[in-house]
């Protein structure tokens, strides 16, 4: 039966070459753009991971609070938050921080320490949770929250998250794609199957050509994807070392995913509608 | 070879098949004659299981054909040459691919297929044109087209829907003749027809169909 397939299968091939062609490229193209979306999650992944580190935030206290009682302030928090490390900032280390970031307060500051409000530093992986702190009579401000790293990482972790999306939307339309093609197909040789069944053909031996017809267009497919992705992503590298970003590759995973999905997902679309069809046509 | 016990047969509430008991043995050649709507297709149809009945029991070669699976179904049409009244020709391809077609689904090889498919062509008289296509033929010769690939694969049971239908008298001749010699050999040969001229020219049981139901069960004429 194997070699009926084939040779049905190329007769069907032949009939239909250029839409097999097209069918092809198009079906290329989102497995393509897929294998680029998953591409550019894996290079986002560092990114996405820099929310792990940890960020400072600084905090006022109220220049009401004297050391002692600081202290204490200190080791209250410190033991409420296992996850912070509190660490008191000197009032010359502040004086030097104030003059180097502002400059025209240098009056201000000469003015003498004492009228600075104390400060303390931060340190945590989660630095949302030091806005319990906003509100207590002991705290006079609670400095930015979000860090550079952070933000990053939100905003990567957003674009990795609609990059898979999109490459999972792209190989549902590439799927559905290929369904539709096999429906077609199959309506165009429904009289052809019907009189094969009736001369006592099998589904299988009605099932083969229509698969090696699908199977052939969804190689050519998934290498088109592969060769497609390879170039995009090259191109896309360049782009992203010129703006002092490192480069992107190709992870040898997606590659192999894109191969795969190039050519099974296509046949087992195929599959189903020919099995549809075969139920469809008994039940009528 | 074939059984019905019981057997109706409804579309849209209107009983075409009623209540229909039969037997042919096998080697038998049986003509099944009636008006028009009388349920001779019907009745074809039930028994290489294109339809199911509505109630009843079909049985050919052995099997209960109302009752097989879909993956039993080949195996029960491939012991049945069905000669169809609108032929069913594959349109795609040759004469010659069409009979070929066949045989190799029965597992015979491709250069045997060839020479069973050239024997036939040759006996029905269209060796010539094996590498016509079916739409390129007339409508007798596409009817010997069918004819010939229902043959070709030696066939326990030959189900033959107005056969003679699109053929001149001397062409319809030569073929009751085949069917005769395929009988001859113990195939068993069930022909639907409502050309009484074909039905006098071999004395054979003939089942008359008339509402649904077997109006006349013997030697034709009666």
């Amino acid at each position: 039966m194997i070699p009926h397939a084939f040779a049905e299968g190329w007769l069907l091939l032949r009939q239909r070459g250029a839409v097999s062609l097209v069918l092809a490229l198009v079906l290329a193209v989102p497995i393509s753009l897929a294998g680029m979306g998953l591409t550019i999650r894996h290079w986002l992944a560092p990114m996405v991971g820099l929310s792990s580190q940890s960020s400072t935030v600084v905090v006022l206290l109220h220049p009401r609070l004297d050391e002692r009682q600081r202290q204490r302030w200190i080791a209250d928090e410190s033991a409420a938050h296992p996850g912070w490390s509190i660490s008191e900032v000197s009032n010359e280390d502040l004086v030097t921080r104030l003059g180097r970031w502002f400059p025209y307060l240098d009056e201000l500051v000469a003015g003498g320490d004492a009228s600075l409000p104390p400060m303390i530093e931060i340190v945590t992986a989660d630095p949302e949770s030091v806005a319990v702190l906003e509100g207590r009579s002991e705290v006079l401000a609670v400095g930015p929250r979000s860090s550079i790293p952070q933000a990053v990482s939100r905003v990567s972790g957003h674009l990795a998250w609609a990059m898979g999306l999109l490459s999972a939307v792209l190989l549902a339309g590439a799927v559905l794609l290929a369904a539709v093609w096999v429906h077609l197909e199959l309506f165009r040789h429904a009289d052809e199957i019907t009189i094969m069944r009736l001369v006592g053909a099998t589904e299988r031996t009605i099932r083969g050509p229509f698969l090696v017809a699908v199977a052939t267009p969804a190689a050519v497919a998934a290498a088109l994807s592969v060769v497609g992705t390879i170039t995009a992503t090259a191109g896309l590298s360049r782009l992203t070392q010129d703006l002092g970003l490192s480069p992107i590759t190709v992870p040898p995973m997606v590659l192999m995913m894109q191969a795969a999905a190039g050519l099974v997902l296509p046949v087992v679309a195929a599959m189903i509608t020919l099995a549809r069809h075969a139920t469809d046509e008994l039940e009528g | 070879m074939i059984r019905l016990r019981g057997v109706t047969k409804e579309y849209d509430r209107r009983k075409i098949l009623r209540n229909l008991d039969l037997q042919v043995d096998a080697g038998e050649f049986v003509f099944l004659t009636g008006p028009s709507g009388a349920g001779k297709t019907t009745l074809l149809r039930l028994l290489y299981a294109v339809e199911r009945p509505t109630d009843g029991e079909v049985w050919v070669a052995g099997r209960r054909v109302d009752e097989l699976s879909r993956t039993r179904l080949p195996l029960l049409r491939r012991k049945i040459g069905v000669i169809f009244q609108d032929f069913k020709l594959l349109k795609r391809k040759t004469v010659l691919e069409n009979i070929t077609f066949v045989l190799r689904i029965h597992g015979i090889a491709p250069r045997e297929s060839q020479r069973r498919a050239l024997q036939v062509l040759k006996r029905l008289g269209l060796h010539h044109r094996q590498s016509a296509l079916p739409d390129s033929l007339s409508g007798g010769e596409q009817q010997r087209v069918a004819i010939a690939r229902a043959l070709a694969y030696q066939p326990r049971l030959i189900l033959a829907d107005e056969p003679t239908g699109n053929l001149d008298a001397d062409l319809a001749s030569e073929l009751l003749s085949l069917l005769c010699d395929i009988n001859y050999q113990g195939a068993t040969v069930l022909v639907a027809t409502h050309d009484h001229a074909i039905l006098e020219s071999i004395p054979a049981r003939t089942l008359v169909l008339h509402q649904g139901r077997v109006h006349y069960d013997g030697m034709w004429p009666p």
